[in-house]
Order: structure tokens, then C-alpha cells, then sequence
């Protein structure tokens, strides 16, 4: 149906794409894997028509499609559903629905007729819209949904999807997948960016691995196992990090019947009572939007909390926060690697003398945090949105255990990063355990909590529901 | 692009919006410019009256970079100017006395920083306690300056004789000391000089100033490393007005010597283009500065020779920024960054 042919494509010095060539079959759902960098994404924008590769084509039935051309791919049948979505957060869904039906910006607009269609497919793919309300007021999950249906109401005979279960929770993942065998059902060719191994392994009938922008291996998933395909990724199989039994201090950070509100005034988190001993790793999980966040920020200090009491042989610990989104909270963009570096190192009394900041003794701290935390950068001063997600990820987690917190809140610290930055982050999360922090660990990842986790809350409705020991039943990648 | 490349543009750039410019008004681009250049440096008298001009834009200027850093988009440098240079006057007709020498003129100066800061505080209070955007309110509060400039020239700080809307002069032993007395030039330049090196220093050399670009660039992040972020946007965006008082200070004390309702001549707006220009750099400041100032002097002298008049800056500080804006969106183009 779909097929590439030696696309090659550079960003300034860095060869995203080298001589990649792929087919994608109809009635198949084909899974495109590779780490962080690997040229996955680039791939994938340069069949949609949203980057013009240097060099290749693509073909559709045999006939090459115009390259760098989103519209005109939309026309002949090539649909995306972005990894960051292409929604108007100020329409309503039905504007936004008929926005993506429009081809040209002139003559009137009727929302209503123009959804019409997309409404209907929504429909028969078992979902329900309400197509007044706001699309900035809708869950993650729903918005993907519109923009599937956006996608499909384009008569998409293809259609790809850049990493759509990042940003799921685990029942939305396998509603998606419901969808995605549908879609391939009807005979359609469905491609699949995906970072999680198990996720690759349940969906996907074809696999393609990607590394370094390089085409490493296709194959039927029948054929390969999991181990075989984080070889191709990666080069050599990661180590799995191993846990040690806990081993609890005495300090303690104790809630009693903790109420948090949020933005809103509202009771984001209903009467919490827990306690995260030294040296214990306790995780939070749940559905998103549960009241997770507020109640990390309140345990980071920033929320108004009162009911924290910190226990034994502590004064008060500075609680370190790594927060959810590395990008609207996490990072600074705008600025280097160095100064995003050095938010977390003001601090540290070594780096500066009185008001003022010691830019001799900050280069070569940053210097040695970039190389100790393996942080893949040419240069110190580099803007730091120039990095990719990993690698972000990875600024903010030196720079908070580089001060060797006593206690550590982490919200979601993987979410879309690859096998091996992952594992990096586990094992230094797992690292700051074993010098004595305590840590709380929100995460919406099943995995990740079972891994790392002494013991595990699951919140829901600004709830603490149950406690279970590590080790719940999910099954392991 | 590099930054070499960028800079040679950029100066390209200026010169061809200086002819595209003079284009459009009609005139002739050989003699017009020669006439430009020969009012901006063409003798000691020149020099000083851009280096005159340039004096309040590099203060004015640093008001606004301190701002901007900090993603707070004071455009009411211009009402700042105006206030300082009022709280200046009011000191010098009611407290400071001429006798008081250097102290005086420090009072003076202390009293402008005072007076811009005050005023900028009204819109800082209403970002952060109210959440009026500062880029309404500053702006908005440059045309109640401006009137109360007014009133007060023809009103309680009226001069003695109470013929024309202006102020009495300025002892002279408050005034700033010229290098020549016949000439516009003035120490308050070395002031300027000074205050861009501080700010240099304070932007990128401490741990405030830091916090500060932070702020500016993010203020999520300020907030999850617990920064005290709202006062942080409080302190730069009333730094910023200080500032740009001080500039109405210096040029009171400095040029003027009185107080009248042509005071302003739009310095605190072209801040704006200065410290675009300078890429929002304390030291590049007093680069685009100059610049300016050369512009505005040079232009008096063109205005003495054609019909153009003083307006052609205004209409090349307009057309800066556009080419400016347009230079940023080439080589600030979003790098895509890969699969993330």
C-alpha cells in the first residue's frame, strides 16, 4: 500500500534519516520502534508530507506522492494522529472537526454540517462526542480521539500514529487498540510509533526497528521476541535494573489526612493518610487527573498542604520535585544546558560567593553533571530545546539528585522516553533510595510502579484507595 | 546562522531601511545620507549631540531588557521617563536645595529612579495581584503621565512668572557637568555606561539576575524550584521603571534643565527598538543606542535641509522592529527536534 524508498534526511549536521526503505501493507497494523533520536517521527512527518526528505520517495498503490506536501498526502489518503495534538484548544469539537474537512479558508462555515461525517464515524467506532463543548476542556484520551476521527473522516487509507499510547491511561490504551484492529480490519494500513515493548507485541502483526535514522530490521511479530527486538533497538540488551529489599531510616514524612486544593478551589485530594519512611521508595498510581499532581505539588511544597509532618530524625527536608511535564514545567527552553543546570545548583553553595554566581566553578560543575548523568550535548551553552526528550528528562533529574535530596517527589519521570533513558532514570531514582532519600513516585505507568515501588497507593477521585505491595500483577516488558 | 553572519545582517539591514526610508520620503539618498551622517558625527558639536541622545535611549533601554527578561513586556517606558523626571522636579523645587552641590544632583537622580519605579509599580501591582497584562497597563499609564505631566507644568510645578507651561530651570549647580559647555554632551553618559555594565553584571553574574531570566523564559519552572517568583516579576518590572525614570533624570538635569510638555520627545518608546536591536543584551544596549541617537541627530540636521523632518526616525524605528521581527523568525526558527 504505502511504501518508502531510500529516504534520506538531514537536520543541519545530524542525518536523521539515512537510506531508510519500508513497506507498509493494507489490513496490517506495521509498528515502527527505535530509541529517542532514531529517526522514527522523522519518518514519519516525511510520509505525511510534513517534511520534504533530501533525498527517496514515497510511494501510495505504486504511484510516488508529492513529498513535503501535508495536503495534498491528506487528499490521496495518507492520515496522521500527532504525538502533540493539532487541535484549537478555543473550538468546540465540532469546529474542530470541520476544520480538518475544509479545503479552502474562503466561502461560509456551517460546524454542524461540516462534523457531520466525522460524527458519524466516531460513532460507529463506539465512541460518543459531545460536539459543543470547548476541546481544551476534554481528557488527553478524548482528544486523541477527535483526532483519530479527524484523520479518518479524510477517507484515510492510511493512517499513522506517532506514539498514541504516551499520553494514555491503561484502559484508553486498550480502547485504542480496539480501534487500531478495527481500522485494519476494514483494510486499512495502520503505522504505529511505539516506545513499550509489550504494547508492540499485543497490537502489531509487522515490526520495523529504526536506529540511529538507519533501518535496522522489519519482520512479522510472530517471528521475533522481545528480547530480539530490544537488541535491534538498542545494540545490546539493557540491563535490567535490580531492586534490593528496602531498607528504612527513621526519618519519616508523615500525612495525616491531607487535603489539598486545586487550581480551582476545589478539593483536588479528599483526607490522604500515608507515610514515606527514609530510604523507601512509595508509589501513587491511578489514572490521571485523580488528583496525583496536587497532591505531588503539595508534598513538593507547593500547594497549600498543612498537614505534612515530617518525623524522626529530620529538620525539615527541602523536598526535590521532578514534575510531570518536562516542558512547561521541568525545563527553561530558552536557555542553555548550563543555566537549566544550575536552576536546581543555586543551592549549592560551592557555585556562587555572596549574590554572586561563580561562572568558572559553574562551567565545570555542569561540565561533570553532563558527563557523570551521560547527557548527550556538544556544548554546555546549547539551547536546551535543542535537545531531544531524553535528554531533557535527563537535565532535570541530575540536577535534582545532584543535590542529594533527602526527599524526592518524581511525577511520571519516563513518560515518552526510550528503553534505555528509562532505565537510566530508574536506576538513579533506585540509586537515590539507596543513599537514604525518601522518594514518592506518581506514575500513571503499571510497570514502572511494580518495578520500583516499596509499596503502592492508587488514587482516584482525590482518594487514597488501596496499599499493595510491589509486584501487582502487570505483566512486565 | 551564525552570530558574525547575524550581526553583519543586521547592520545591512539598518542601512538598507535607512535608504528604503529615505526612498520613500522622495529625497535623494547621496546628499540625505551625507547630510544624516554629517548631523550624527561630522564634528565635536555632532558627536555630542548624539552621544547627548544616546544617553537616555542606553537607560531607557536597559529598563526594558531588564523587563523583557524577566517576560514582563513593559512598553510604558515612556510614562516612567515622565514620572521621573516629575518626582526629579518636585525634589528640586521643594527639598533639594541648590547649595547642596553633588549631593544635590545625586538626590535628584536618587529622586528620578524613585519617581519611574513608582509608576512602574502601579502596573506590577496589577499583573500580579490583579492580573492585568503589563503590556496594557504600562502602556496605558504612559498617556496618564503624560497628563500629568501636563497639569503639573501648568500647575503646582509652574515657574514663577507663570507665562508659559513649563518649569523654572534648574540651579546651576544642580545640573549635570558638560564636557564643553557649549555642547549637549554631559557626564550622565558616563552614568549610562556604568548602569549597562551593572546591569550586565547583575543580569548574568548573580544569582538574582538569574533567577530573574528564569522567570522570564518560565515562570512553571520558577515555580516548581520554588523561586519567589511573583516577587522576582514585581522587583525587575519596578528595576525596569527605576530605570527608565532615570533616564527623564538625566535628561533633565543633563540637557533640558526645565520641565516642559515637549519633555518627552517619544525617548521611552524607541527604548523599545534599542533594546530589540541589542537582543535584549545590556552591552549590545549601548551599541543600538548609539545607533539611534546617531539617527535622531543626524535626522535634526536632515530635517534643518528637506521637508522630511525629525519624523523619518520614527518612521526607520518603525520599520526596524518589523525588520527585526523578520530576522527572528529567520533565525530563530524552531529547530524541529527529533522523535520526541
Amino acid at each position: 500500500m504505502l511504501e518508502v524508498r531510500n529516504v534520506a534526511k538531514s537536520f543541519g549536521p545530524l542525518r536523521a534519516l539515512d537510506d531508510v526503505s519500508a513497506v507498509f501493507q493494507a489490513g496490517e497494523i506495521h509498528a515502527v520502534l527505535g530509541e529517542n533520536g532514531a529517526g522514527k517521527s522523522t519518518l514519519m512527518h516525511v510520509m505525511a508530507g510534513f517534511l520534504k526528505p533530501d533525498s527517496g520517495a514515497v510511494l501510495l498503490r505504486g504511484l510516488p506522492i508529492p513529498l513535503g506536501s501535508p495536503f495534498e498526502c491528506r487528499r490521496l489518503g495518507i492520515g496522521m494522529v500527532h504525538q502533540h495534538f493539532t487541535l484549537v484548544p478555543n473550538f468546540t469539537v465540532a469546529e474542530n472537526l470541520a476544520l480538518a474537512q475544509m479545503d479552502s479558508l474562503n466561502g461560509p462555515m456551517n460546524p454542524s454540517v461540516e462534523s457531520a461525517k466525522a460524527a458519524s464515524i466516531a460513532e460507529k467506532l463506539g465512541w460518543e462526542f459531545d460536539l459543543g463543548s470547548r476541546v481544551s476542556d476534554l481528557s488527553v484520551g478524548s482528544q486523541q480521539r477527535i483526532e483519530i476521527v479527524k484523520a479518518l473522516a479524510g477517507e484515510a487509507k492510511v493512517l499513522i500514529f506517532d506514539e498514541p499510547t504516551a499520553v494514555l491511561t491503561p484502559d484508553e490504551v486498550l480502547d485504542l487498540f480496539r480501534v487500531l484492529k478495527s481500522l485494519k480490519e476494514a483494510g486499512k494500513a495502520v503505522v504505529l510509533i511505539a516506545h513499550k515493548l509489550s504494547e508492540v507485541m499485543a497490537i502489531a502483526d509487522r515490526v520495523t526497528v529504526l536506529r540511529r535514522g538507519r533501518w535496522v530490521a522489519s519482520a512479522p511479530i510472530g517471528d521475533v521476541s522481545v528480547a530480539q527486538l530490544a537488541e535491534w533497538m538498542v545494540g545490546e540488551l539493557p540491563e535490567a535494573s535490580v531492586k534490593t529489599p528496602a531498607n528504612p531510616g527513621n526519618g519519616r514524612v508523615v500525612a495525616q489526612n491531607l487535603r489539598v486544593l486545586g487550581d480551582r478551589g476545589e478539593v483536588a485530594v479528599k483526607g490522604a493518610s500515608f507515610e514515606i519512611r527514609q530510604g523507601e521508595i512509595v508509589g501513587f498510581g491511578g489514572v490521571d487527573g485523580n488528583g496525583q499532581v496536587q497532591l505531588a505539588e503539595a508534598l513538593a511544597g507547593l500547594r497549600e498542604g498543612k498537614v505534612i509532618q515530617f518525623e524522626g530524625i529530620w529538620a525539615n527536608p527541602e523536598p526535590a520535585y521532578i514534575p510531570q511535564d518536562r516542558q512547561t514545567h521541568g525545563l527553561a527552553l530558552g536557555m542553555s544546558v548550563e543555566e537549566n543546570l544550575l536552576i536546581g545548583g543555586l543551592a549549592n553553595s560551592e557555585l556562587s560567593t555572596g549574590p554572586f554566581i561563580k561562572v568558572k566553578e559553574v562551567q565545570r560543575w555542569a561540565t561533570n553533571l553532563i558527563h557523570t548523568f551521560a547527557i548527550k550535548v556538544e556544548n554546555a551553552s546549547d539551547i536546551a530545546s535543542s535537545l531531544s526528550g531524553g535528554n531533557q528528562q535527563k537535565i532535570i533529574v541530575s540536577r535534582t539528585l545532584d543535590r542529594r535530596p533527602e526527599f524526592l517527589v518524581v511525577v511520571n519521570p519516563t513518560r515518552g522516553l526510550d528503553i534505555r533513558a528509562t532505565e537510566y532514570v530508574h536506576e538513579k531514582i533506585l540509586q537515590a533510595r539507596e543513599g537514604g532519600t525518601a522518594v514518592a513516585l506518581f506514575s500513571t505507568d503499571l510497570d514502572e510502579l511494580s518495578l520500583l515501588s516499596d509499596r503502592t497507593y492508587f488514587m482516584s477521585r482525590g482518594q487514597l484507595m488501596e496499599s499493595m505491595n510491589a509486584g501487582l500483577g502487570a505483566s512486565g516488558t | 546562522m551564525n552570530r558574525h553572519a547575524q550581526a553583519a545582517l543586521t547592520v545591512c539591514g539598518l542601512l538598507a531601511i535607512l535608504i528604503l526610508s529615505l526612498l520613500a520620503f522622495g529625497l535623494p539618498i547621496g546628499k540625505s545620507l551625507s547630510l544624516i551622517f554629517q548631523g550624527a558625527f561630522g564634528d565635536p558639536y555632532a558627536w555630542s549631540r548624539t552621544l547627548g541622545k544616546t544617553t537616555p535611549l542606553i537607560l531607557c533601554g536597559l529598563g526594558v531588557v531588564i523587563a523583557w527578561r524577566a517576560g514582563l513586556y513593559n512598553i510604558g517606558g515612556e510614562g516612567q521617563f515622565v514620572l521621573g523626571a516629575l518626582m526629579s522636579a518636585c525634589w528640586a523645587k521643594w527639598l533639594v536645595m541648590p547649595g547642596w552641590g553633588y549631593a544635590g544632583i545625586l538626590a535628584l537622580l536618587v529622586a528620578s529612579c524613585v519617581g519611574g519605579a513608582l509608576w512602574a509599580a502601579i502596573a506590577a501591582w496589577l499583573y500580579i495581584k490583579r492580573g492585568v497584562e503589563a503590556v496594557i497597563s504600562t502602556l496605558l499609564l504612559n498617556f496618564v503621565a503624560i497628563q500629568l505631566l501636563e497639569y503639573a507644568v501648568s500647575g503646582p510645578l509652574q515657574e514663577a512668572k507663570r507665562q508659559v507651561p513649563q518649569t523654572d530651570g534648574l540651579a546651576e549647580t544642580l545640573m549635570l557637568a558638560k564636557f564643553n559647555p557649549q555642547a549637549d554632551l554631559h557626564y550622565g553618559v558616563v552614568v549610562a555606561v556604568l548602569v549597562a555594565v551593572g546591569v550586565f553584571i547583575y543580569l548574568f553574574r548573580t544569582k538574582d539576575g538569574f533567577r530573574l531570566r528564569v522567570v522570564g523564559d518560565n515562570p512553571n519552572v520558577a515555580r516548581a524550584n520554588r523561586f519567589p517568583t511573583s516577587a522576582i516579576q514585581f522587583r525587575s518590572l519596578m528595576l525596569s521603571g527605576g530605570l527608565c525614570g532615570l533616564a527623564g533624570g538625566v535628561e533633565l538635569l543633563g540637557i533640558t534643565g526645565y520641565l516642559g510638555k515637549g519633555f518627552p520627545q517619544q525617548l521611552g518608546f524607541l527604548a523599545i527598538p534599542v533594546a530589540l536591536l541589542a537582543g535584549l543584551h545590556p552591552l549590545w544596549v549601548l551599541l543600538s543606542a548609539f545607533y539611534f541617537g546617531a539617527l535622531f541627530a543626524g535626522t535634526q540636521n536632515l530635517a534643518s535641509f528637506t521637508p522630511a523632518g525629525t519624523t523619518l526616525v520614527y518612521v526607520i524605528q518603525g520599520a526596524a522592529v518589523l525588520g527585526l521581527v523578520g530576522l527572528r523568525y529567520w533565525t530563530r526558527r524552531p529547530r524541529r527536534s527529533e522523535a520526541d
